[in-house]
């Protein structure tokens, strides 16, 4: 398969994985922290960090679109999804995050009319299909997805489709960041920055990163080799004592970005002063909503929505998980209480959390090892 | 995914992945497509052109 076998080549991998322990200085633990779920999924899908030398560690980060949403927007979800003749659509993923009363799923078993998308357009389309109800969006993801949802509310404005709304929990990926690089509780050597978020932000908004934390940041794609490749890039600039921000994804990430994107997103979406995320609560202008210019289209307005903060579940530890503060078999109810089929934590919902991809892949490496 | 057909007033694209499934992407995020061309699709819209170029470097 073009673009994706030469990035699975098993003696590749080899070179690179000796490349890297060649790098490695012995006695000291390297903590590298891939951002983005995509990148958690393929570590342990591809057995990844069993290549690595054992002081080279991989943090996991908060940079899965289910994860990080709290159960107050859940809630606020399923409270739109009862609403008088709503349709109520949402990825998949999204339907099985528990809020503090069951999940949307749940919500469709006691007679709302919850429907699974693949994309916004999707929800549009059903939109047109039935004049006569109003059809809800529940848009979640980072700035790879938000565009999606701008281009949506941009067609339904156009066709003047007015029995769609948005209900709009979409995140941008810095200021969770930074929130990190300020946390006491991580030290963190650099990063393995997410490129599809890239390929429409560009590597620009990281550069914070090397200028104010000294951390080196390199822009990786999700092959195994290209991940591999990403450590060893971020070991050479420890090595040479740099610190920079480099593009390993340059196949997909062009350095600034995709423009049109960013200015559909600046025209649809504005930044919300607050946002609470899963796990590491409010952060000062990390989520989006509707701008003036589409209020007509925001959920939040059309409907009412209870709006009320929900702590996490005591017995989650999904904040530390996210926060790359432990290893997600260190949570207390990790594949006991809480499994991929009945989950109590976001991580352990979507295939992109740490929990979830290391219940699937990693837990086995782990186990032969411990026995 | 790749391109198979486009819709281009509409601003659409007929896509296929690697296992033959079909899909209509939004392309207005990538500019002009051609059948043949290869394109990362989120959520039902191309947000980039994969570079063969820079794909073996």
């Amino acid at each position: 398969m073009k673009f994706v076998d030469e990035f699975r080549d098993a003696a590749l991998g080899r070179a690179v994985a000796g490349e890297i322990l060649s790098l490695v200085e012995p006695g000291r633990h390297y903590k590298v922290m891939e951002v983005c779920g995509g990148h958690t999924h393929s570590i342990y899908k591809y057995g990844v960090d069993d290549l690595l030398p054992t002081n080279v560690e991989l943090v996991h980060g908060p940079g899965c679109p289910v994860c990080v949403i709290p159960m107050g927007r859940v809630d606020d979800g399923i409270a739109v999804a009862h609403a008088e003749g709503v349709i109520f659509t949402c990825f998949g993923d999204m339907m099985r995050v528990p809020g503090s009363n069951g999940t949307l799923l749940d919500a469709k078993a006691a007679g709302a009319d919850v429907r699974m998308v693949y994309s916004p357009l999707d929800a549009l389309r059903i939109a047109r299909e039935n004049p006569d109800r109003e059809v809800v969006f529940y848009a979640i993801g980072f700035e790879t997805t938000a565009p999606s949802t701008a281009l949506t509310l941009k067609r339904a404005r156009a066709e003047g489709v007015t029995n769609f709304s948005c209900m709009c929990s979409h995140v941008t990926i810095v200021p969770p960041l930074r929130a990190l690089l300020e946390s006491p509780d991580l030290r963190l050597d650099g990063f393995i920055g997410p490129g599809h978020v890239s390929t429409v932000v560009g590597a620009r908004p990281f550069e914070f990163i090397p200028a104010d934390y000294r951390k080196p940041v390199v822009i990786s794609g999700f092959e195994p080799l290209d991940i591999l490749q990403s450590i060893a890039m971020i070991l050479r600039q420890l090595a040479d004592g740099r610190c920079e921000v480099e593009n390993q994804y340059k196949r997909v990430v062009p350095y600034e970005g995709n423009l049109r994107a960013l200015e559909v997103m600046a025209e649809v979406f504005e930044l919300r002063p607050h946002f609470e995320w899963r796990g590491l609560g409010f952060i000062s202008h990390s989520g989006l909503k509707l701008s003036e210019a589409y209020a007509d289209l925001d959920a939040e307005r059309r409907f009412s929505v209870p709006g009320v903060r929900v702590a996490d579940p005591k017995a989650c530890q999904c904040g530390e998980v996210l926060k790359g503060v432990i290893k997600p078999w260190e949570c207390k109810v990790f594949g006991t209480a809480c499994t991929p089929e009945r989950p109590i934590g976001t991580c352990m919902v979507s295939s992109e959390g740490a929990c979830a991809a290391y219940y699937n892949f990693g837990r086995f490496a782990r186990e032969r090892e411990v026995v | 995914m790749t391109v198979m057909r486009v819709e281009a007033a509409q601003g659409l694209a007929v896509c296929t992945d690697d296992t033959g499934a079909e899909a209509t992407v939004e392309t207005a995020l990538v500019g002009p497509v051609a059948p043949g061309d290869r394109v990362l699709v989120h959520a039902g819209v191309a947000i980039a052109p994969l570079r063969a170029s820079e794909a073996v470097t």
